[in-house]
């Protein structure tokens, strides 16, 4: 029994409760979702096991979960992608352009994001009313994406600091100018990180709550946290089956765009740029 | 093309304030010559290149290419980099990571929008005199050391630029590498006969390859030659100690006169001058100099003559063909490379100083 092998031990058992911590509710949520029964660990309690939840919660037609899956989807993707997008040339200027207080700017973008969403909600509320916007992707896309920026900037800001700078010097001799420079050069060595920073826009974007709550009213817009939210049983009891059931088919497209795209996300893509 | 630098400083702003790296550079690369660019870490080298590429814009000053202004900041002219055509070659490579090697000789063609037929002939073409044809499909990750450089210099000359810049090409390179490629990278620039601009630190390699050196230090340039020139007659005692395959000695002596004949005091002995040297130590008008002798001319001898110095050996070090012996003397600590017989530690020998080929410097230019 070697000190490696106890490592060994000690690092397996550490991640198999790190796992099992985070995942239990996880657990609990696809069992309930799975159940005939909510009550399902309760003693005596007799259940079995069915998929009915399930296609009660795609099926029923008054619950518009289709509908607000898709919501969900559209627009935390244009959030994802306008952030990124955004965010990309602001990195690129603070990294690589010599710009006088760019620390200074960054600590305020980040202070900016320290804003509890909750104190900017009323106003929002106002001026989507005022622009007629209530009830449409826009309304929540663009919050989204402001509320998104500073994480993306920052994330962007140090995948790109590692890229070494004569990559960037080399193509602006190579016949590039800066925007040139950086979709030619920076933009596919960072890739892996543009994705990553992407895919985490996208979740935080899918998961918000508040905003979404309160700039829909319908289901033209609305989003599939409060979607759930709002799901109501027959007769006024809390339909636990049906939401968790919903919940569970929510992380399917997460766990799908993470899959998707860890082919992209390589590492060591910057391998063999420069000599170290 | 001619480059011409006249009067360029360079100054950082950072956060501890105003750095200088770069003061009052004056000079000329002629067309097709090989210009070295040489000094320690620190002496403002790099940036001079960066200037010369357009990655940096100067303080004050101007910068030509063939008379043309390309940075001027009194006059407001500033020539972005991709305007120059000018080509580099980074000591880290900087090969893009995400293309293969073609793509990696074909991304200045493709900026430039030429035709793709045109540019696989012309990236076969560079691929071939480099000796990479058969690594084209390869991503930079897959590589040694010495075939990203064959690539970062197939990159770099692909659209024939009219400058090419170094910047320490070789030193990520093993010895016996950096030889080979000392003497292609020499032929190469030859055969292309394009200016170029050369940065490194190492002595060997900017008297081999050098057209003309400049020696730098602390943002200026101390002296412009050929490296024979620098090699003989060093300006300052840097010059002297940092040019030459080991440190030149540097003894401080006293000048004086008797019976019309000049002599210099190191110690408690006295050499006597040779007509030429006495003209050179009277032009400099000072009874105190530093008197410049290379280790490879000063003489061990058995009985002192006129121009000798006696010392006792401190260390003789074997360097294989030559022997570097350490001797203790009167004016101080000589070093001598001798290929023949080494003394024996403590032994009393004679130095014949080597006087006609010394340099004189005033004391007061360092040392």
């Amino acid at each position: 029994m070697s000190e490696e092998r106890g490592i060994r031990i000690l690092y397996i058992v550490g991640a198999a409760a790190m796992s099992a911590f985070c995942l239990l509710p996880v657990a609990y949520m696809v069992l309930v979702g799975a159940s005939s029964r909510p009550d399902v660990l309760s003693a005596g309690a007799s259940v079995r096991l069915t998929a009915g939840h399930f296609f009660e919660v795609l099926g029923t037609g008054s619950l518009h979960f289709p509908e607000y899956v898709l919501n969900s989807i559209v627009v935390s993707g244009l959030s994802a992608a306008l952030a990124v997008a955004l965010a990309a040339p602001a990195a690129y200027a603070v990294t690589r352009l010599e710009l006088p207080g760019r620390m200074s700017f960054l600590f305020l973008v980040l202070a900016v994001s320290m804003f509890p969403p909750v104190s900017l909600v009323s106003y929002l509320f106002r001026m989507m009313s005022t622009l007629g916007w209530i009830n449409t992707y826009a309304a929540l896309v663009l919050p989204y994406t402001a509320w998104v920026l500073p994480l993306s900037l920052w994330i962007l800001a140090s995948h790109f600091s590692r890229i070494p700078r004569d990559l960037d010097r080399a193509a602006l001799l190579d016949g590039c100018g800066r925007l040139a420079a950086l979709r030619k050069v920076m933009v596919p060595v960072a890739a892996p990180g543009i994705l990553s920073t992407g895919i985490l826009a996208f979740i935080f974007a899918f998961n918000e709550f508040l905003f979404a709550l309160l700039l829909t009213t319908g289901r033209n817009a609305r989003t599939v946290p409060v979607g759930i939210a709002l799901f109501e049983g027959l007769h006024g009891e809390i339909p636990w089956g049906m939401i968790m059931a919903a919940a569970t088919l929510a992380v399917v497209p997460v766990v799908l765009l993470v899959l998707l795209f860890q082919r992209g996300i390589v590492a060591g893509l910057t391998r063999g740029a420069v000599k170290e | 093309m001619k480059l011409t630098f006249h009067g360029i400083s360079k100054t950082f702003v950072s956060e501890r304030g105003e750095v200088p790296a770069v003061r009052g550079v004056d000079l000329t690369a002629r067309e097709g010559e090989l210009f070295v660019l040489l000094g320690p870490s620190g002496c403002g080298k790099s940036t001079v290149l960066s200037l010369a590429a357009g990655l940096l814009k100067p303080s004050s000053g101007e910068i030509r290419f063939d008379g043309e202004l390309v940075a001027a900041p009194r006059e407001q002219v500033f020539v972005s980099p991709r305007e120059r055509n000018v080509a580099m070659v980074f000591q880290s490579y900087a090969l893009y990571p995400h293309l293969d090697v073609f793509g990696n000789i074909a991304f200045p063609l493709r900026v430039a929008r030429m035709k793709e037929e045109s540019i696989t002939a012309e990236v076969a073409r560079v691929a071939s005199m480099l000796g990479i044809g058969e690594l084209l499909r390869a991503r930079p990750g897959e590589l040694s050391g010495g075939q990203r450089q064959r690539v970062a210099i197939a990159r770099a000359i692909v659209r024939k630029p009219r400058l090419f810049l170094l910047d320490e090409p070789l030193s990520n390179l093993d010895a016996a590498l950096r030889a080979a490629t000392r003497t292609e990278l020499k032929r190469l620039q030859r055969e292309l006969a394009v200016t170029t601009l050369y940065v490194t630190h190492d002595q060997t390699e900017a008297m081999t390859l050098g057209d003309r050196v400049a020696l730098m230090q602390d943002g200026r340039v101390l002296q412009i030659g050929t490296p024979r020139e620098l090699y003989e007659e060093p300006r300052t005692p840097f010059a002297g100690s940092f040019i030459g395959p080991s440190p030149m000695n540097l003894l401080p002596a006293g000048v004086f006169e008797e019976k019309g004949r000049l002599y210099l005091r190191m110690g408690e002995e006295a050499v006597v001058l040779p007509p030429g040297k006495a003209g050179e130590v009277r032009r400099l008008a000072t009874d105190r100099v530093l008197l410049g002798l290379r280790p490879e001319h000063v003489r061990i001898s058995g009985d002192p003559g006129p121009t000798a110095l006696r010392g006792i050996v401190v260390s003789a070090e074997n360097l294989g063909r030559e022997r570097l012996v350490t001797v203790d003397t009167a004016g101080g600590i000589l070093t001598v490379l001798t290929d023949g017989e080494a003394p024996n530690e403590g032994a009393v020998v004679g130095l014949e100083l080597p006087v006609d080929t010394a340099s004189v410097f005033r004391p007061e230019d360092g040392g």
